[in-house]
């Protein structure tokens, strides 16, 4: 009994250490989210983009099609700013090595995401996509976002056409108001 | 077997004659559990045969001792539960029993996962699983259906649904589902469990309707949406591991404010900004967990379970409004 008590406060504090290092790493995300978007539109409004930047943010840059496609796409109005700093900041790419260099894991909003990037002749040439997955299953489809809508574009049924009722849980006498009592009463 | 209530006295109530199109007959047991009703329907190929009805009502026996089971443990509303032991402090969770301590940790997992919108302790300090035992409860008998051989089958739990298969099996009682499409086009098509959602301003009424089956009925909405993620998915990304596919929607769920006010606490200040919230995900214990997280946490939680999770969300707000995924509304013209 005792030990199992210990195991079970180690296992709190390894939960406490998790979530910690999570929120951590919500930070990092944030960041480096930005960086994508600034180097994704430094790329198309600046030529020289490739070989501008620093080697973290240019090795998110590229990989616009890989992770962060749909944050980076929301923040226009950075990267409109980001563009000219990449003209002003050319001058720091001669210290890329050649290689292929694996991003960190990030936890992000749609999942796992870690990229590699390819360096040759000290540019980047190449972006890929390691590992887009996760851990839980939720899917790399994200839902839909939640928004307003009337009601009469809610998806209808007459309730004479429902095979079942859901409704916020209450006594059971009023059972969701009879209306799955009737739907039960019609298949007894 | 409870009485049931006059199918007049409610409106719009289905007659028999007014059973949805398609040939097998549904068969519907209810029993008491939980402070609530829970209600079994199966569709059987030969629905009204002597054999459907003995299937039924084992099939219903065998699952309200799973929910028996399940509220002689966790219930704080019996002195002579685990629960109550723990509440009373006359037991320490350290010496609960694994299954006990099972919940707590999937609990604090909750909680975390929800930043806290979902919790399993009330602000008086009390140790309170049910918001996550109820869901297990409907989980456990859909296990216990499946191994009484049972695939075509809506368990309702006081409002929270889990379906498997279809309301429209093949005659032939092919149990296996095949391949093609589930296009629910009238006739003998298998068509998905529609579940009506009760319009908390008048709970007589359905505020809509949402479809729930093995096959991704939903799914085309959802795959059709990020059409940047499936760019992003390009290398790595495998699709559809594990059990549940993306899209799928077995299991529905609805949350409320109004009703069993002790039930559900807002996070921070003043009253909750939803008066219902329904959710529909692959599994039950997800939707009941999130349906009851965004009640507490409003809109940013209903966000963030849109973000993390593959759910579809209806959320009902004060003032009558409502908040949609893309699987709550209509069909699309397409």
């Amino acid at each position: 009994m005792r030990a199992r008590a210990a195991a079970a406060a180690a296992l709190a504090s390894a939960g406490i250490l998790a979530a910690g290092w999570q929120a951590g790493n919500q930070v990092i995300e944030a960041s480096s989210t930005t960086g994508v978007a600034k180097t994704g539109t430094g790329a198309t409004g600046n030529a020289g983009a490739g070989d501008s930047t620093g080697p973290a943010s240019g090795g998110a840059g590229s990989s616009t099609g890989t992770g962060g496609t749909g944050s980076s796409g929301g923040t226009g109005s950075s990267g409109g700013t980001a563009g000219s700093s990449g003209s002003q900041g050319s001058s720091s790419s001669a210290s890329l090595k050649n290689g292929t260099f694996n991003g960190p894991s990030e936890d992000t909003r749609f999942g796992t995401v870690q990229v590699a990037i390819v360096v040759a002749g000290g540019k980047i040439t190449d972006v890929k996509s390691l590992h887009l997955t996760d851990a839980e299953r939720r899917s790399q489809m994200i839902s839909a976002y939640a928004a307003p809508i009337l009601r009469s574009e809610v998806l209808k049924a007459q309730s004479v056409n429902v095979d079942t009722v859901s409704g916020a849980t209450i006594t059971s006498d009023a059972y969701l108001t009879s209306l799955q009592g009737a739907v039960d009463a019609a298949h007894a | 077997m409870l009485p049931m209530p006059d199918p007049q006295r409610a409106h719009g109530a289905p007659s028999a004659s007014g059973a949805p199109a398609g040939d097998a007959p549904l068969r519907a047991r209810t029993f008491l559990a939980m402070g609530t009703v829970v209600s079994l329907t199966v569709a059987f190929p030969d629905g009204h045969s002597d054999e459907a009805t003995d299937r039924l009502d084992a099939a219903s026996r065998v699952i309200e001792a799973d929910f028996e089971a399940l509220e002689a443990r966790f219930s704080l509303f019996r002195n002579d539960s685990e629960a109550s032991a723990l509440a009373r402090g006359v037991l320490r969770l350290a010496h609960a029993s694994p299954l006990m301590r099972g919940y707590y940790a999937e609990a604090v997992d909750w909680r975390r996962r929800t930043h806290g919108a979902f919790t399993a302790e009330r602000p008086d300090g009390v140790l309170d699983l049910s918001g996550l035992v109820k869901g297990r409860a409907i989980a456990e008998a859909g296990r216990s259906l499946a191994a009484l051989g049972l695939h075509h089958w809506c368990l309702n739990a006081g409002g929270d649904v889990l379906v498997s298969g279809t309301p429209t099996p093949d005659p032939a009682g092919a149990s296996s589902t095949d391949g093609g499409g589930q296009r629910a086009t009238g006739g003998r098509a298998a068509r998905p469990w529609l579940a009506g959602i009760v319009d908390p301003a008048d709970r007589r009424t359905l505020l809509g309707a949402y479809p729930l089956g093995d096959e991704p009925s939903t799914a085309a909405s959802a795959a059709a949406s990020p059409a940047a993620l499936a760019d992003a998915s390009g290398a790595g990304a495998g699709t559809g591991e594990g059990p549940a596919t993306a899209g799928t929607r077995l299991a529905l769920a609805t949350s409320g404010s109004a009703e069993r006010g002790d039930h559900i606490w807002a996070v921070g200040r003043g009253r909750p900004e939803f008066v219902q919230v329904s959710v529909a995900a692959a599994d039950i214990v997800t939707a009941d967990v999130l349906a009851t997280a965004i009640v507490a946490g409003g809109r940013d939680m209903l966000d963030l379970a849109t973000a993390q999770w593959d759910v579809d969300v209806l959320a009902v707000t004060r003032d009558g409004g409502l908040l949609a995924t893309r699987g709550f509304r209509a069909p699309r013209a397409a």
